[in-house]
């Protein structure tokens, strides 16, 4: 296995990865259909978007480290904050949450790919088109979109250039790109997740990444609809001179933010949902314990799923809703806390008197859990109404969501990143960059995002450009948190680009973790278990006890082993 | 429970891919549909919400014509059944026919709608009225062409030798969208023609 | 990977002594955080601020405890349960405990539950949200007197309209100004309206908070309950100038308001000073750089104007 040994040069030209081949790196930027270079394509994609999303943030909290309006036009900031939104879920946590289950539900399940390949790779492939569209947005007349990534009308149907391509137009092409890029990718890994699974795998003995990306596509599936319907009437009062949204030709600006509510609160569920799983995958592993309560954790994926379509109006609490309206929804959104809270406790199970190693992965886990502890309460308080009435809008509810979305789902994004790297490369990677990684990222993101809590308690609305000046020690404190996180990227990105370009083999199994994947070579084949597919004899957690996961299981440890 | 399995078939070699290409179809629907729902809902909020309804001008939708289409459009839902029967037997051209047939009167109810579009009195900017109206009946004639066009490649399709030996699933899917604009067809006639009063 | 049994569940003795001064002690940090977090609000000036301080420092103490529980379990897992280094051998083969899991399903439930009990009574008491109308055409509302007031309320109504980017109140008896002025102790019966985009009426003193829809006209009531000069500020992005539509709401005790109230009624009407216009300006003034706006709504003209420089309290 050293590089002395000539390679045939049809491997080398081969569209899938050939274990113990050189990387034909070609196949990253074509058409490809197998689902592991899809796959890495969405991650790389996205881990590109995430440094520009990040860089955005930068300027953003260079602006908001003293209180007057001085680095950039205010009308430049709202752009840019409204970009920084928009580029982090779009063309990051989406992309990079499909870029997994490409990567992880084929091998999970013991499928050789997805359902529709073909479709896999165009849904890929709208990702870089939309992202172009919304980076060219940065440079028509006026700039681009700069009313929040909610785009709530009238503000973001006022136009004031007069221009029928504007960045609100680009903004909304991109955005419903997006949608149709998810909705093909939704069909694709639920029907993968119903009809593709290997012989044996019952749905009580699929992995619970499985059960959350299921719950999550549903999601989208049901979901993103009412998103592209709002944007299509969106769009149509910014250029066709429609009044869905506009009081002077009849319409309602509160119908527009039921619509995007109705897709847009569920979303954060398909973001989070993911995460969850990566959680309820790598505790056991680095406990070497069980999942507590498996069964029930898996159920509690679509529970949320039902119930996080039932509370979209708490995001409407001080807007033109109802009383009776605010009371219902304020009761629906509690109900969610209970499936959560089942996932939180069955991860203290899990990790109670086991055997815990301190990996990388393992660290981002914890902290994950950690962080999502602290943001699910901000969240019942966010969910009782009054105490809504007095933090809505403001940086409380910035802090909240940063919370969620960087502390704990991308924190769930960087743990899965690490664990999984060795079976998709084929490289370890570098612990002490890793650890450094964490604790840079730990850090820096407690204290950008904690300060933020006390400012909106104080009454600091969100998205301005300029502040009162009794705000200014939390925003420095912030601003200081976001730079250290900037400069937490350099070691993640260093690790990545140096193990994979030259770290040390990988073996099939270097956590001896239980599970499908495991039993495949690093990297797998195309087509996984090829013609070979085990049968499952076991549920998917089953550490101390001492059984195989399929059958016949010592040769399939040694086929992965002999690459 | 078996415990030797040395050369168990994998999956791709039991069911082809075009053995998910109907579940996958039918999850789509099921998404798109929920498009169509939101905008009913909101044509029904903004109904019964707006100040002003009807534009200045406009007493209301004529509805002989509107109801002479669906009826047509529904009827092809038939012939696109006698179609599929035909089909199923293996009748190439009678399936042919019936089919065509189909795409004929579906293509009559996209002319009976441009003819309708081009009579009325009020636009696309004729306030909330003329917005949900349009933007409801475009969008539901953007999906009667693209079923249109969805048959004719099936109907090209149909010539293929051995087109059908992986079974039909290409045919029942592209019947399972025709009926389902079909449905929502209806919904909407409901709406917009015989609910009228403000 | 050969497996091991699992060790008896049952605590012993000591480890229960330690888990009940564990939670007691939580439970003394809890009551301390819940009343350490009034200090992180801003002052009380209104009748709903102290309910919602109340439910604010429950659900802190709630989540202090819980938050802190879980952490203590980590925190017990990474000091005493941490594989030996060489050691591969798997743990104990626990798979779930069924009664603890219903445990900690039911609890949350029947926690959350009350305390969405609890908040819709709150929500009754505070009853801040009057009715809401579309209207026709954006302000086209006709001149409110004293007689059009909402039952319950004993001071208004007063016409609240917010611009791109300019506050606007009007009184009953005609007096219009850019700085809301409130008698102390009266429940002021407000109409909110916006001339263009949404706005929100946010002032952090009282903790309430209502958008502005244009196109219709929502009703909201407050009661003062201290005197001072407060920061009200648009919570809802509005657009370029969106950070600068603050103003400050003045709360008076009832004769220093009727004085203000007279002597505003005298004064002419003048146009009123507005930062986002200045603003505009020079930027116009400097090349137009920056992207697209639309230029600020004309100020409102007023009786009497914000005193810009005035420190507020909170």
């Amino acid at each position: 296995m050293t590089g002395s040994i000539p390679f045939d040069p049809r491997v080398l030209r081969a569209p899938h990865p050939v274990p113990g081949a050189p990387d034909n790196w070609k196949r990253f930027f074509s058409f490809n259909t197998d689902a592991k270079v899809i796959g890495i394509q969405y991650m790389v994609v996205s881990l590109f978007f995430l440094l520009v999303g990040g860089l955005l943030a930068m300027i953003v909290r260079g602006e908001l480290i003293t209180p007057p309006s001085d680095l950039v036009d205010p009308t430049v900031y709202n752009g840019l904050y409204t970009m920084h939104g928009t580029v982090m879920l779009f063309l990051f946590l989406f992309p990079i949450l499909n870029g997994f289950n490409n990567l992880l539900i084929p091998p999970m399940i013991g499928a050789p790919d997805m359902a529709f390949p073909r479709l896999n790779a165009a849904a890929f492939w709208l990702v870089p088109v939309f992202g172009v569209l919304l980076m060219a947005s940065f440079f028509v007349p006026g700039g681009p979109s700069s009313s929040g990534w909610w785009a709530y009308p009238p503000v973001s149907t006022q136009n004031p250039l007069g221009h029928l391509i504007n960045g609100q137009f680009l903004w909304i092409l991109a955005v419903a790109i997006s949608g149709v890029s998810s909705i093909m990718g939704a069909i694709n890994f639920t029907t993968t997740i119903l009809r593709m699974r290997a012989p044996g795998m019952t749905f009580f003995r699929m992995p619970v990444f499985c059960w959350t990306a299921a719950a999550a596509q549903t999601i989208q599936l049901i979901g993103l609809p009412s998103l592209t319907g709002g944007a299509i009437m969106l769009l149509f009062d910014l250029s066709f001179g429609t009044s869905f949204f506009k009081p002077e030709g009849g319409g309602d600006p509160m119908l527009y933010q039921h619509f995007f509510w109705f897709y847009s609160h569920p979303a954060v569920y398909v973001m989070v949902l993911p995460v969850f799983g990566i959680f309820s995958e790598l505790l056991p592993v680095y406990s070497r314990k069980p999942l507590f309560g498996y069964k029930v954790v898996a159920l509690a994926s679509f529970a949320i799923t039902f119930l996080g379509l039932i509370v979209w109006v708490h995001h409407m609490f001080y807007s033109g809703t109802p009383q009776w309206m605010r009371n219902l929804f304020m009761v629906t959104t509690m109900l969610i806390s209970v499936p959560t809270g089942i996932k939180v406790f069955a991860w203290l199970g899990t990790i109670w008197r086991g055997k815990l190693r301190l990996t990388t992965p393992m660290l981002f886990c914890l902290g994950g859990v950690v962080n999502f502890i602290f943001a699910g309460i901000t969240g019942i308080m966010l969910a009782t109404v009054p105490i809504d009435i007095h933090v809505g809008n403001t940086y409380f509810v910035v802090g909240h969501f940063h919370y969620v979305i960087f502390c704990t789902i991308t924190f769930g994004v960087f743990a899965a990143i690490y664990h999984w790297f060795p079976k998709f490369t084929g490289r370890m990677f570098y612990e002490g960059l890793g650890q450094l990684h964490f604790w840079l990222t730990f850090i820096g993101s407690a204290l950008n995002f904690l300060p933020m809590h006390w400012a909106g308690l104080m009454g600091m609305p969100r998205r301005v450009a300029s502040y009162d000046p009794e705000f200014a020690l939390a925003n420095v404190l912030a601003s200081l948190g976001a730079f250290l996180l900037g400069v937490a990227t350099i070691p993640f990105l260093l690790n990545m680009v140096s193990s994979w370009a030259r770290g040390p083999r990988a073996p099939a199994n270097p956590w001896n973790a239980i599970g499908l994947e495991w039993l495949l070579p690093s990297p797998p084949p195309a087509e996984n278990f090829e013609h070979d597919v085990p049968t499952v004899i076991a549920g998917p957690y089953g550490y101390g006890l001492g059984k195989p996961l399929v059958a016949d299981q010592d040769r399939f440890i040694a086929r992965s082993e002999e690459a | 429970m078996t415990t030797a399995n040395s050369a168990a078939p994998s999956p791709a070699a039991e069911h082809p891919h075009g053995g998910y290409n109907l579940t996958g179809f039918i999850i789509f629907l099921c998404s798109e549909s929920i498009i169509f729902l939101a905008f009913f809902a909101g044509f029904t909020v903004l109904k019964l919400s707006s100040p002003v309804w009807l534009p200045d001008g406009v007493e209301g939708l004529e509805v002989r014509m509107p109801l002479i289409n669906t009826i047509i459009l529904v009827s092809s839902s038939f012939v696109a059944v006698l179609a599929e029967k035909a089909l199923h037997h293996r009748a190439l051209w009678a399936f042919r026919g019936w089919w065509l047939l189909t795409m004929l009167m579906g293509a009559y109810f996209v002319y009976g709608q441009y003819v309708e579009w081009s009579e009325l009195a009020f636009g696309l900017g004729s306030g909330v009225f003329g917005s949900t109206f349009y933007l409801l009946t475009g969008f539901h004639g953007l999906h009667v062409i693209t079923g249109i066009l969805l048959m004719g490649l099936m109907l090209l399709r149909s010539f293929r030798p051995g087109n059908y030996d992986g079974g039909e699933a290409g045919v029942a899917s592209v019947s399972l969208f025709w009926h389902f604009v079909d449905v929502i067809w209806i919904i909407l006639f409901l709406l917009i023609y015989v609910w009228q009063r403000h | 990977m050969t497996p091991t049994l699992p060790r008896p569940s049952r605590p012993s003795a000591a480890g229960l002594l330690l888990i009940a001064a564990g939670l007691f002690i939580n439970l003394l940090i809890s009551l301390a955080m819940a009343r350490a977090s009034h200090g992180w609000m801003p002052v009380q000036a209104s009748s709903a601020a102290p309910h919602v301080d109340g439910l604010f420092a429950l659900e802190t103490g709630i989540g202090t405890f819980i938050f802190l529980g879980c952490i203590s379990v980590i925190i017990w897992t990474l000091l005493f349960n941490r594989a030996p280094r060489y050691d591969l051998v798997d743990g104990d083969p626990i798979e779930g405990n069924l009664r603890l899991e219903i445990v900690w399903t039911v609890l949350p439930f029947v926690l959350v539950m009350l305390i969405a009990a609890h908040t819709i009574r709150v929500n009754h008491t505070l009853a801040t949200l009057g009715g809401k109308e579309r209207v026709a055409e954006n302000g086209a509302a006709p001149a409110l007197t004293a007689s059009d007031r909402a039952p319950g309320t004993t001071f208004g109504p007063i016409e609240v309209i917010a611009r791109q980017w300019s506050w606007e109140f009007v009184y009953p008896n005609g007096v219009r100004s850019t700085e809301l002025h409130l008698p102390l102790e009266r429940r002021a019966d407000l109409r909110l309206t916006s001339m263009d985009v949404l706005h929100s009426f946010y002032v952090p003193a009282f903790r309430l908070k209502q958008d502005l829809v244009p196109g219709s006209v929502i009703r909201f009531a407050l009661t003062p309950t201290r005197e001072g000069r407060y920061r009200l500020r648009d919570a809802m992005f509005s657009g370029g100038y969106f950070a600068t539509n603050q103003t400050d709401v003045v709360v008076q005790d009832p004769e220093t308001f009727d004085g203000w109230l007279a002597e505003a009624a005298r004064q002419p009407l003048t146009e009123a000073p507005n930062l986002a216009l200045e603003l505009h300006r020079q930027r116009l003034a400097d090349g137009d750089h920056g992207w697209a706006t639309v230029p600020p709504a004309p100020p409102p003209r007023v009786n009497v104007t914000t005193a810009v420089d005035a420190p507020h309290e909170a």
